[in-house]
């Protein structure tokens, strides 16, 4: 069991009025001086600022969740919204999966033809894990997106074949966009095919999206969760022991080379591909740094494979960590301590972190065995 | 080693795998060394702290930041082992040589001076002319038999080695004689590497000085380049000064280990004034906090903001970069290693 979202799907489509007070079609305006609602330190700055300390056009994350019950009602209110953002002159990214794709963009003469200029992704691969899409949004946001106006994405992430840990992580990954992404001039548009998506999942979007949407309007979801509240949320459920068959090894100063020899060889052995193992082994170091520099100043680690997953636990016995979004947000350039975690993020496919007083800190990092996990974000 | 140059010498081998004579297996890649392929033989020169007796080495440099931080830690090391040190000057007088020595890093925090060295005689600077063209004419056996009696006095002195350096500049004025410097620099390669040898050389090769043939016929006469000190090597992380341009060279790792190693080469390199270049090429794991310290070089010292290059970075690297949006930092300038 691995927690989730247990609060049933409130049925936002029907228990709330369809009432519209702030229709979508029109431009919000891009200098948006409206104070920030989040008071968050880590969130207050949106994006990173630039080189030069100057903010990119300041702007207010939207993002919703459209549910839909049939392929012609998506792609009515797709290419409205989308045509919409046409009219505003906003920038258009779809991230879709094929079949919706098609749906919007295959026909000759598609109405969605008229739209001009869509930046159309592939959804497989955005989504690829939930920190390398985080930093994909961030990185495409600040060097391309951001600058040439407000942003309407219309998105469907994929939830088939996710398990149960994926399942969390991507919600939680839902969750953290309202804090990375929160003063961005974007309208951030997520569609769940009510059909095919489980309760569970419905109940995670109505808590991680702050309003709903459909072709009448938008409306704000009742059991929208503050993003530190569902973060530990998610982190309430424990961490199931390493298996039995885990290989364990102690650490301290000075043995972080025997570390990464030690893992790399049961990397090579369980069949991680060359050109991953590095970026494993950059990913484990660094936890394994922080270990012995800022917590207790010795560690254990365990190392095991499942089917589809090398995994790589770390413990500090003795410190606890303060984990709120650690390592979620893309660093700013003047923090830089907040890198390391970030690119451990960013290195690996899941990291799990628990950390409370009693027990000390366990960070379980998942590197996927199948997958190329490419962890390259776009530069 | 059959073929013969047109002044009746050897010529030495091309090629990476020539090697030449007994000393050769110390150093394999300088015995064929070509002075195009001589940056590659520095990666495997000697250190200067590393030289022994009988090692004959040429000191190929570009600058004299370089030059002297090799001839002072030669110094340095010798008059601490009590080694008689001849130093023969061309282009500077004794005085001026003394000066640069004394300037050098290797003498900023030595336990012995230069000055009371060259007082009481254990350090020798002298003018080559004086030494080598007493007859006004070059004889290159006469020499090496003049700087054979010279070691013998030094040792019967009580010296426990003596130690020679020169300036070769000298060889391209046309003086009498000194078209035959090659066959010197042969014969010395000889005598130095006698049996129970107590004396050791460094021959002064300034690269703008010398044609491209010329240098790598003169290199040949040695056992190989002679190199700067490591300024640190424990056996994780090793870091080497380098100087055109100037900066670090780093090969190994970077972790919580050796962390207090690099800070401290990259404090030392930050006290010189102007860019920074560090050779990461040979870096084989990096973590974020080594990256972090290379890069705040940049604002480090007197509050002057200086450009960082990291070049040859490898690919896990430039993906650490990129990750942290370090990349991206003003002054950073990333050059990736190619691939």
């Amino acid at each position: 069991m691995t927690g989730g979202a247990p609060t049933p799907a409130p049925s936002p489509r029907h228990g709330e009025p369809l009432t519209n007070d702030e229709p979508l079609t029109n431009g919000e305006p891009l200098t948006n001086d409206e104070p920030l609602t989040n008071d968050e330190p880590l969130t207050n700055d949106g994006p990173a600022d630039d080189d030069f300390g100057r903010r990119p056009s300041r702007g207010r994350l939207r993002h919703r969740a459209l549910l839909y019950a049939s392929d012609e009602e998506f792609r009515e209110i797709a290419l409205a919204y989308l045509a919409d953002g046409a009219a505003a002159g906003d920038v258009l990214v779809a991230i879709l999966p094929e079949a919706r794709r098609r749906l919007l963009f295959a026909a000759p003469g598609d109405a969605a033809e008229g739209l001009g200029e869509i930046e159309i992704l592939d959804a497989s691969d955005w989504y690829g894990g939930p920190t390398r899409t985080i930093a994909s949004f961030h990185e495409r946001g600040r060097t391309g997106w951001w600058g040439r106006g407000r942003l309407r994405v219309l998105t469907e992430p994929p939830w088939e074949g996710r398990s149960p840990l994926e399942i969390v992580e991507w919600q939680r990954h839902e969750s953290l966009l309202n804090v990375a992404f929160a003063a961005t001039p974007t309208l951030l548009t997520c569609a769940y095919d009510i059909r095919a998506v489980s309760g569970d999942v419905l109940a995670g979007a109505a808590r991680t999206h702050p309003a709903f949407t459909d072709a009448a309007g938008e409306w704000p979801s009742p059991s929208y969760t503050d993003p530190a509240a569902f973060y530990a949320e998610c982190n309430r459920s424990p961490l199931g022991p390493p298996p039995l068959a885990a290989e364990h090894r102690r650490f301290c100063t000075g043995q972080l080379p025997d570390v990464r020899r030690f893992l790399s060889g049961r990397a090579e052995r369980h069949g991680l591909p060359p050109d991953r193992r590095l970026p494993f082994l950059l990913a484990a170091n660094e936890v394994a740094t922080a270990v012995i520099r800022n917590g207790g100043g010795r560690g254990d680690l365990w190392v095991w494979a499942t089917a589809d997953e090398l995994v790589c636990e770390l413990a500090d016995p003795a410190a606890r960590v303060e984990d709120r979004f650690l390592g979620h947000i893309p660093p700013r350039l003047d923090r830089p301590t907040e890198a390391a975690m970030w690119a451990v993020r960013c290195l690996c496919h899941i990291v799990e972190i628990r950390s409370d007083a009693r027990s000390g800190t366990r960070i379980r990092l998942h590197v996927r065995l199948d997958a190329p996990d490419a962890p390259v974000t776009q530069g | 080693m059959s073929t013969l140059g047109d002044d009746g010498l050897p010529l030495p081998a091309a090629g990476p795998d020539a090697v030449s004579g007994s000393g050769a297996m110390r150093r394999p890649a300088e015995a064929g060394a070509t002075a195009d392929a001589a940056a590659d033989a520095e990666a495997v020169a000697v250190a200067v702290g590393e030289m022994r007796f009988g090692d004959h080495l040429a000191l190929a440099f570009t600058g004299d930041e370089e030059r002297y931080a090799v001839l002072a830690a030669y110094v340095r090391d010798g008059l601490r082992r009590d080694h008689k040190i001849i130093y023969l000057a061309d282009q500077e007088d004794a005085d001026a040589v003394l000066d640069r020595l004394a300037a050098a890093p290797a003498f900023a925090e030595a336990d012995v001076d230069v000055r009371e060295a060259a007082a009481d005689g254990r350090l020798a600077p002298r003018p080559v002319i004086e030494a080598f063209m007493a007859s006004g004419r070059f004889d290159p056996d006469g020499t090496v038999e003049l700087l054979g009696a010279e070691i013998e006095l030094a040792l019967v002195q009580g010296y426990r080695g003596v130690r020679i350096t020169g300036e070769t500049s000298f060889s391209l004025r046309g003086w009498p004689g000194t078209e035959r410097f090659r066959e010197f620099e042969h014969k010395c390669q000889g005598a130095f590497r006698a049996p129970g040898s107590r004396a050791m050389a460094i021959c002064q090769y300034d690269r703008r000085w010398f044609g491209d043939e010329q240098l790598r016929l003169l290199l040949a006469c040695h056992d190989g380049l002679v190199r700067v000190d490591d300024l640190h090597d424990d056996g994780v992380l090793r870091i080497t000064p380098t100087f055109t341009p100037p900066g670090l060279a780093l090969s190994g790792a970077v972790d919580e280990s050796t962390l207090p190693a690099l800070r401290t080469a990259l404090a030392v390199a930050a006290r010189r004034d102007g860019h920074l270049c560090l050779d990461l090429s040979g870096l084989a794991f990096c973590d974020t906090e080594g990256l972090r310290a290379m890069l705040e070089t940049r604002t480090s010292g007197d509050g002057l903001d200086r450009q960082v290059v990291l070049r040859s970075v490898p690919g896990y690297l430039a993906l650490m970069l990129r990750i942290a949006g370090w990349d991206r930092l003003p002054g950073v300038f990333v050059e990736e290693a190619a691939t």
